[in-house]
């Protein structure tokens, strides 16, 4: 268990690492000058290379680096003012001169737009993305297991056509087009009777009270985002029931008594889940980076809207921000997928 | 005559007008065990499942009773069938391994079952099961109430279902093949469990099987089916001494026999004849007369024995290991091996047939494995004609396994479904470049499909389509394909029934007479390997333990394990 639990994580920090690389070194080929992208077209020369020196890009690539490696690594080396001016840290060493370890919230530098800590922007974001992906795959979870058990055990009955048809319109729709489809339908046209808008976050501004909760905004958005894994869960949890409904213990569990129905839930559905597991933590970790399209047509404040929101500005620090925010989140999902493979099936010894 | 616990009367099952049984009837008396007797496909299965109304779609009772203590079971509505299954009626089946759900305990599978039936506390039924597994004999039943299946051998598994099957005290319990997948000793005691079971309980048993030599251990009647009906039924002593039907007699002499050699197994067709319209034509035959016929005079072996030992030696086996990683620590290193061939040494002559014999796990596939290197031994030298094999390279390697072919188990995985049998067998002559061109491969192919009793015009159907034994008959032809001198077989027949075994065998001892093959004959099965080799040796926790020629190891055995093995096998009582 530990050792497993040390092997995944070590690979996981290897994926991390590529993808630092990976991230850094494409975002420097990219044209476009990040002072001028700060200070705007009129700034002058003197200003212009002040950025430059504290973006270290006066520095040879290699350094610049290091330098974001070690501004990304949560125990790390600095200058006592560089910490203070832009890190939220505990000091662990005092060394020579002014220089400090420290450990501290991954420092992913400041936006070009505004100057905002990315860190702060996306843990802002993470809120609103996490609440609709839960919701999304909460809707998509229960549903699809309800449908993909009905569809296997009545198969080949209109129940089961039925279930694969709708998931297979399900799996064909892209999530954009669905999007504008139910933001009209139910948001516009059926307004009245929904109650519900065509946009609209988990925060809603009200002029009296300031930030309020509104969950209602979240129904249209959870679905939209859940209708290709509830399609997907629908399928594989069918045909992964058909092949389990055929083994032998199913027989054995018919042989001592049991009525269907515990027959279904008890012994088979357990034994049905493993692909369903892989599928539904897939989703939630794919969701989890951002619905772009759903969340850019609810106008849902998310990761998702942060990345494209900067995309349209160049802004490099909060893309690279979103990229490996989200590589990070692939990389934990994963590992408590496989965590949760071991609570299923105790074959699977960790 | 006493009144009977099961009646089952005129009863046809058909799957989608097919019928697999037709119209079969049989009592069941209370406190008899009832043997069914047949080759798979007999309607055996189908009659039990029938009787727990769990057929499977599109399986239909479509005819005749099933009256259970005066109750027609078919008339049931499916809630009242619900409450007599597990508790009046119960079943094991053939695969341990598979029949328990590998995501419970065992204990809980167990109080399942009674806290269905009974209205008892966990508690209580808890206890119920902690006795029940002492009853079934499972060692230490505290552990293995919180045990999964996985972590229990195929024996242990076994016991458990039966404590599930008797756990609410069923009046009649049907035993479909509960012993076909396990090995000879494990099969013994779990033939003396039932046997003592049943009658401290006093309840009935149908017990389904293959095997003769398997009723005789258990049953006391025993019905033989065949093609969905039941061609005899009486009690043991009188079927297997004056057998009337002439596939009795088959299914009784095709065993292979401890106590003599023979030229070949008797078959069912040295019986009856069966014409295309499928009616059976008895050939005037006596179960004793023929085998004494077939049966090899003393100097004709004793000449066979001396002929090769003058033969130079084909493959020469020198202090093998193959070990695996039990155990790693944290960086990788090894902690413990798994010794499944641990130093074993031995040598084939030309032509001659070495038998290995042991039970599940004892090393002998991996050591059959690694003689091609198919498993990279970890130490050891394999001399095959005289040259060292262990160091070859990939290519020469390629070359050499022309020479020397694998049969495996099941003919079921070990065929691709998606290519046709011409194909599979034509396939190693392409990659190896014989025959010059497809045309003549393709006569050659028809040929070899000749050779193994199949019909040339097979060469374009699919596997799906061939029983067993045929497709086990076609993956010898595969083999036969490369020309090879010597041939593996690795538990060639464990899979098939064992009047189907004989034909396969009896096709291995030809093509022996044929081309002169070199066998190693791997198999957990004593008899079959007493009847083909000509030496034997007996393999136990990856270590040799005794070998020696064949007959002698089975007269004379010297180790208690040796002496265990043979003890556990059915004994022939009709000769």
């Amino acid at each position: 268990m530990f050792r497993f639990l040390l092997r995944k994580l070590s690979y996981g920090l290897l994926v991390l690492l590529g993808v630092v690389i990976l991230v850094f070194f494409l975002f420097n080929v990219l044209p476009g000058d990040p002072a001028r992208l700060t200070l705007g077209q009129r700034a002058d020369v003197a200003s212009l290379e002040n950025v430059r020196k504290e973006l270290h890009l006066d520095k040879p690539v290699p350094v610049q680096f290091f330098l974001y490696l070690n501004d990304l690594l949560p125990i790390s080396l600095h200058s006592k003012q560089e910490a203070d001016a832009s890190l939220n840290y505990i000091t662990l060493l005092h060394f020579s001169g002014d220089r400090i370890l420290v450990l501290k919230t991954p420092y992913l530098r400041r936006s070009y737009q505004g100057k905002k800590d990315v860190w702060e922007i996306l843990t802002e974001a993470l809120p609103g993305t996490l609440v609709l992906a839960v919701a999304a795959m909460l809707f998509a979870t229960v549903v699809g297991i309800a449908l993909g058990i009905l569809s296997a055990v009545k198969q080949n009955t209109w129940m089961d056509s039925g279930a694969v048809f709708a998931s297979v319109v399900g799996i064909s729709a892209p999530s954009f087009f669905m999007g504008i489809v139910v933001a009209y339908l139910f948001g516009f046209v059926l307004s009245d009777y929904t109650g519900l808008h065509m946009t609209g976050s988990l925060f809603d501004t009200d002029p009296f009270s300031g930030r309020v909760l509104s969950l209602r905004n979240l129904v249209l958005p959870a679905i939209t985002l859940g209708i290709r894994p509830l399609a997907i869960i629908v399928q594989l949890t069918r045909s992964a029931m058909l092949d389990v409904l055929h083994q032998d213990y199913i027989r054995t569990a018919y042989a001592k008594g049991l009525p269907a129905r515990a027959v279904i839930f008890g012994h088979a559905l357990r034994n049905a889940l493993n692909p369903v597991i892989t599928a539904i933590t897939g989703w939630f970790a794919e969701l989890l980076a951002g619905a772009f399209f759903v969340e850019y047509i609810f106008g849902w404040k998310g990761i998702g809207k942060v990345t494209v929101d900067a995309l349209e500005k160049f802004d490099f620090p909060v893309l690279m921000g979103s990229v490996l925010f989200t590589a990070g989140i692939f990389v934990v999902i994963n590992l408590l997928a496989d965590l949760l493979y071991s609570i299923v099936d105790p074959r699977i010894k960790l | 005559m006493q009144q009977s616990l099961l009646s089952i009367q005129d009863l046809t099952v058909s799957f989608a007008g097919n019928p697999a049984v037709n119209g079969i009837s049989l009592d069941i008396v209370p406190g008899e065990v009832m043997g069914i007797v047949g080759e798979s496909g007999s309607g055996k299965s189908v009659t039990a499942l029938a009787i727990m109304r769990l057929l499977q779609q599109p399986g239909r009772i479509t005819g005749g009773k099933l009256l259970y203590q005066g109750i027609n079971l078919p008339e049931l509505t499916e809630n009242e069938m619900r409450s007599w299954r597990g508790n009046e009626i119960s079943m094991i089946f053939q695969e341990p391994m598979t029949s328990l759900n590998p995501l419970h305990t065992c204990g809980h599978q167990v109080m399942e079952a009674i806290l269905l039936h009974k209205k008892i506390s966990r508690n209580e039924a808890r206890e119920q099961t902690l006795a029940l597994f002492r009853q079934v004999r499972l060692p230490d039943p505290e552990l293995l109430m919180h045990r999964y299946p996985h972590q229990l051998s195929g024996g242990q598994k076994q016991r458990v279902m039966i404590a599930m099957a008797i756990s609410c005290g069923p009046r009649l319990l049907i035993a479909d093949e509960p012993t076909t997948a396990l090995d000879v000793t494990v099969q013994k005691a779990i033939l003396g469990l039932l046997r003592d079971l049943q009658q401290q309980t006093g309840m009935s048993v149908i017990f389904i099987t293959h095997d003769l030599g398997v009723i005789a251990e258990i049953a006391d009647r025993v019905a033989v089916m065949y093609k969905g009906r039941i061609v005899e039924e009486g009690t043991v002593t009188q079927l297997f001494s004056h057998p009337q039907h002439p596939y009795t007699k088959g299914l009784l002499s095709c065993r292979p026999p401890l106590d003599k050699r023979l030229y070949r197994l008797p078959v069912t067709r040295d019986f009856m004849e069966v014409d295309p319209s499928g009616n059976i034509i008895e050939k005037p035959q006596a179960v004793k007369a023929l085998v004494n016929s077939l049966e090899i005079p003393e100097s004709i072996i004793t000449g066979r024995a001396t002929f090769l030992a003058k033969q130079p030696p084909l493959l020469e086996v020198e202090n093998l290991h193959t070990w695996f990683p039990a155990r790693r620590n944290l960086f990788g290193k090894v902690l413990s091996w798994t010794k499944a061939v641990n130093d074993v040494s031995f040598f084939v002559k030309e032509g001659e047939t070495m038998g290995l014999v042991g039970e599940s796990g004892c090393g002998k596939t991996t050591l059959g494995r690694t003689l091609l290197r198919l498993q990279e031994p970890t130490a050891g030298s394999i001399r095959y004609k005289g040259k060292e094999i262990t160091g070859l390279s990939r290519s020469s390697m390629r070359e050499l396994r022309k020479d020397i072919q694998i049969i495996f188990q099941d003919p079921y995985s070990s065929l691709n479904p998606r290519s046709t049998v011409g194909q599979a067998i034509l396939e190693p002559m392409q990659v190896h470049g014989m025959h010059g061109n497809d045309r003549t491969r393709r006569e050659k192919v028809k040929e070899l499909l000749a050779k193994v009793n199949l019909l040339p015009e097979h060469y374009d159907r699919y596997p799906h389509e061939f029983s067993g034994g045929q497709r086990q008959r076609i993956v010898i032809a595969r083999a036969l394909a490369l020309e090879p001198s010597f041939i593996i077989c690795d538990e060639s027949v464990a899979a098939l029934d064992v009047s189907i075994q004989a034909q396969v065998l009896n096709l291995l001892m030809q093509l022996r007479e044929e081309f002169g093959f070199t066998y190693i004959f791997i198999s957990h099965d004593l008899s079959v390997v007493r009847f083909i080799s000509d030496r034997m040796m007996v393999m136990n926790k990856g270590k040799i333990e005794e070998a020696g020629p064949a007959a002698q190891v089975y007269e004379h055995p010297q180790s208690p394990y040796t002496k265990q093995l043979i003890e556990s096998i059915p004994k022939n009582i009709y000769i």
